[in-house]
């Protein structure tokens, strides 16, 4: 028992949680619970840091800046295979979805359509000539016009903020607008005024969240490379961000490696390139959280919940699917149908007498002992064969295709409980800051004393979700000793969650506040080295294959 | 001035200068961006002779997002909502260009009639009828061109009143009606004429006549 030694130091109990919390930005790649742990006192420590549990994954939280720098090292690595400028490689990364290995057999096998079909060149049209200006000469060369050209690397050049000096006013095609003199175009050379571009570009990322920005020209697929995005938006800075947002949004949805955090205006990214594989969740759940704060916990596989542990994905909708279909109406079957003991069809009765027909396979039978009509003889209300063999076998018909239903009842309505108990425990957060507050007047315990207290709402939160997990899994495990274990694990941590609780609800005197303090902090610490088990256990037995499910899991893959 | 009343004022006096086109532009309030748009049907097609009326929205982002447009005149076209005349087009939506006009738009809009996309239908009992048959659909694309667009009346109607064998079937064919909606009220004692006016008024076809009961037909057919 020496690992849940309490010690009552004062200085145990002094930290501070932002200094804790700075260093582990600064520090490279927390794994997701050491970030819980380490806001823990000292006290509360179970295990030593370091080591990675089982049932961790790991993880790498990534800001918007290391998103970008991954995105800057495969434009760095294309654009030196193909000897083009970053901006053309960023293009045609973002074309092929960031797929490396397409974009270079592609771009190997026909450069210039794929660089036509990247709007980063315009397609040669045989028959005419380009229109040779004086100004276009030099774009003209960047032009692949013939095949012979197709290993000439196609740059992006695009014609920034040209003035123009002709003696008529150039009137933009847009706005009809004589007056303005800025134009930009790109290397297509369809001109239009600056103000047009900006307004243009501004509503394609602001309101169609658009990345891939065509030329303004009907028909022109030529696109904007982000430089000419950058000018055109001029001093709009919050819309150039949101524009470096949606293609760095567009870079981790197309990469399996990464997932972005769905906390709402969080902006970092998770690497975990162990949960990447579909086969991988098979045997993990990858629960991550993002680097902007641990709340941001949520499961790198599926979206169903923020943390399942311990059962896996595959399961876990499984048994929700099941839940939306069956819960209710399974209920209402038991309590208002009986089966047909030959055909077992659902039978609602629903008036009349107790002669019942089934529709189907006409079956005749007695609605209260469930024993074949023919049996009852003239005794047509008042049945009195309870006892008779046969409406004893007919029962136990019965009773074995009720069974299957009781079990799953059984696994919800405790799935269910403590689904609700979870919920409740937003309630027990308010009841326990006004017993904190209580315990500091009529105690002379400080804030941080009683911070056990809060400590322990977490905890049994933490564990009740854990506890909500288990029955889904243990619904679909096959019997035998593993699930006897399992469910012995179970057991304890709902005891240990149950005694918790109840200790939390205990009114608060003046005199067995210590008391008080010691027993939950003990219980807390118990309480969590059981949560550590039941989850480490059941990672480990997921890794070594252990767990076998029973013939209601179909379709697992 | 704003950018966006500028170029919409320019663009409704270039369409007035323009009589070539024939296509007309009229406000529908005081508000310059809610427009009636108007356009003969082209020639050669079950649309000749048709006035076709399109309702113009344009919106606050107008030039960069695209016009919204539907048809005011009930069509029969495969790419036209034959209940709301909402138009699959793709320059109304992901094809648009800032450079496009009013007037470009519903010059789409005429040529749309000309050539339309089965495979990507607006209606799809519309362009099931074009698919699987050409001349039956051509009939009631003219039909309703008559009744709803002002065109001249169909020549296959006027054949059918000669041969009146053929005329039932047809009649009801040229509606884009089922026969057996038809029928099923004609058998309630209703007259056969009354009963395509009453289902043709209501749209009694396709995915409408799981929302239009029984009741409601008979309703309209006791009233007219």
């Amino acid at each position: 028992m020496s690992d849940f030694e309490y010690s009552d130091e004062e200085a145990d109990y002094f930290y501070d949680d932002e200094e804790e919390m700075d260093t582990q930005e600064d520090g490279s790649a927390p794994s997701d619970d050491d970030m819980d742990m380490e806001t823990f006192n000292d006290d509360f420590r179970v295990t030593g840091k370091g080591k990675r549990k089982s049932y961790e994954v790991e993880c790498e939280p990534l800001s918007k800046s290391d998103v970008e720098k991954l995105m800057q090292q495969d434009v760095d690595h294309i654009s030196g295979i193909f000897g083009v400028d970053d901006t053309t490689a960023s293009l045609l990364l973002r074309f092929m979805d960031w797929n490396k290995e397409k974009l270079i057999e592609k771009y190997m096998d026909n450069a210039s359509a794929i660089s036509i079909s990247a709007g980063i060149s315009q397609p040669s049209i045989p028959s005419l000539p380009p229109p040779i200006r004086a100004s276009s000469l030099s774009r003209g060369v960047e032009k692949p016009a013939t095949r012979r050209s197709v290993r000439s690397a196609p740059s992006v050049s695009a014609k920034l903020l040209t003035k123009t000096k002709s003696l008529e006013p150039f009137v933009c095609p847009i706005c009809f607008d004589d007056t303005q003199s800025d134009t930009m175009s790109l290397s297509c050379d369809h001109a239009f005024c600056t103000s047009c571009w900006n307004a243009y570009i501004t509503s394609k990322i602001r309101e169609e969240g658009e990345h891939w920005i065509r030329c303004m020209a009907e028909g022109c697929s030529l696109v904007a490379p982000d430089p000419f995005v950058k000018s055109a938006l001029g001093t709009d800075t919050a819309t150039w961000e949101r524009f470096q947002e949606l293609l760095v949004r567009h870079f981790v949805s197309h990469n399996r490696n990464l997932k972005y955090c769905p906390y709402p205006e969080c902006t970092y990214t998770v690497s975990c390139p162990s949960a990447a594989s579909k086969s991988s969740l098979a045997s993990m759940v990858p629960t991550v959280t993002c680097g902007a704060s641990p709340d941001h916990q949520f499961c790198f596989g599926c979206a169903i919940e923020s943390d399942h542990r311990p059962v896996i994905c595959a399961v876990a909708s499984m048994w929700l699917r099941k839940c939306r279909d069956d819960s209710e109406t399974a209920n209402w079957i038991k309590s208002n149908t009986k089966e047909c003991n030959k055909c077992q069809s659902t039978i609602e009765k629903n008036g009349g007498c107790n002669h019942m027909t089934c529709k189907k396979c006409k079956h005749e039978f007695c609605w209260v002992c469930m024993g074949p009509w023919s049996e009852h003889g003239t005794a047509w209300y008042s049945c009195n064969r309870y006892d008779e063999k046969a409406s004893q076998d007919a029962r136990d018909s019965q009773s074995k295709s009720r069974a299957s239903l009781e079990r799953y009842l059984h696994y919800y309505n405790r799935w269910a409980n403590h689904e609700q108990s979870a919920k409740l425990s937003m309630e027990l957060h308010a009841k326990t800051e006004k017993k904190m507050e209580e315990m500091q007047i009529t105690s002379a315990l400080t804030w941080i004393e009683v911070q056990f207290m809060k400590k322990a709402v977490d905890e049994v939160f933490k564990c009740r979700m854990t506890l909500k997990w288990t029955y889904a899994m243990a619904y679909y495990l096959e019997k035998g000793n593993e699930k006897e274990l399992f469910e012995d694990n179970q057991r304890d941590l709902e005891k240990a969650v149950e005694d918790l609780s109840e200790l939390l609800e205990q009114p608060i005197e003046a005199d067995n506040i210590p008391t008080l303090r010691q027993k939950v902090t003990d219980k807390t610490v118990y309480v969590q080295k059981r949560n550590e088990i039941m989850l480490e256990d059941t990672a480990n037995g997921f890794l070594e294959g252990r767990w076998t499910w029973n013939g209601t899991v179909e379709g697992f893959d | 001035m704003d950018a966006r009343l500028r170029r919409v004022n320019k663009e409704i006096a270039d369409c007035k200068n323009d009589k070539t086109s024939k296509i007309t532009l009229e406000l529908v309030d005081e508000s310059p961006f809610h427009l009636k748009g108007a356009f003969p049907g082209p020639e050669g097609t079950p649309y000749e002779g048709g006035h076709f009326e399109v309702d113009i929205r344009i919106p606050d982002s107008y030039p960069f997002q695209p016009l919204k447009m539907k048809f005011i005149t009930k069509v029969y076209h495969p790419n036209i909502s034959s209940a709301s005349g909402a138009i699959c087009l793709d320059i109304l939506k992901d094809a648009w260009s800032p450079v496009l006009t009013l007037k470009s738009t519903l010059i789409s809009l005429q040529s749309l009639l000309c050539s339309p996309e089965p495979n990507d239908p607006q209606d799809a009992e519309v362009a099931k009828h074009y698919m699987t048959s050409r001349s039956s659909f051509e009939e009631t694309a003219r039909y309703w061109t008559h009744i709803y667009a002002g065109g001249p009346e169909a020549k296959a109607a006027g054949k059918a009143r000669d041969t009146p064998v053929g005329a039932v079937r047809d009649e009801i064919a040229i509606a884009g009606l089922e026969k057996a909606h038809v029928d099923q009220f004609e058998a309630l004692g209703f007259e056969r004429t009354k009963v395509i006016d009453v289902l043709r008024r209501l749209n009694y076809r396709g995915a409408n006549v799981a929302k239009i009961t029984e009741d409601r037909v008979v309703e309209e057919l006791l009233k007219s």
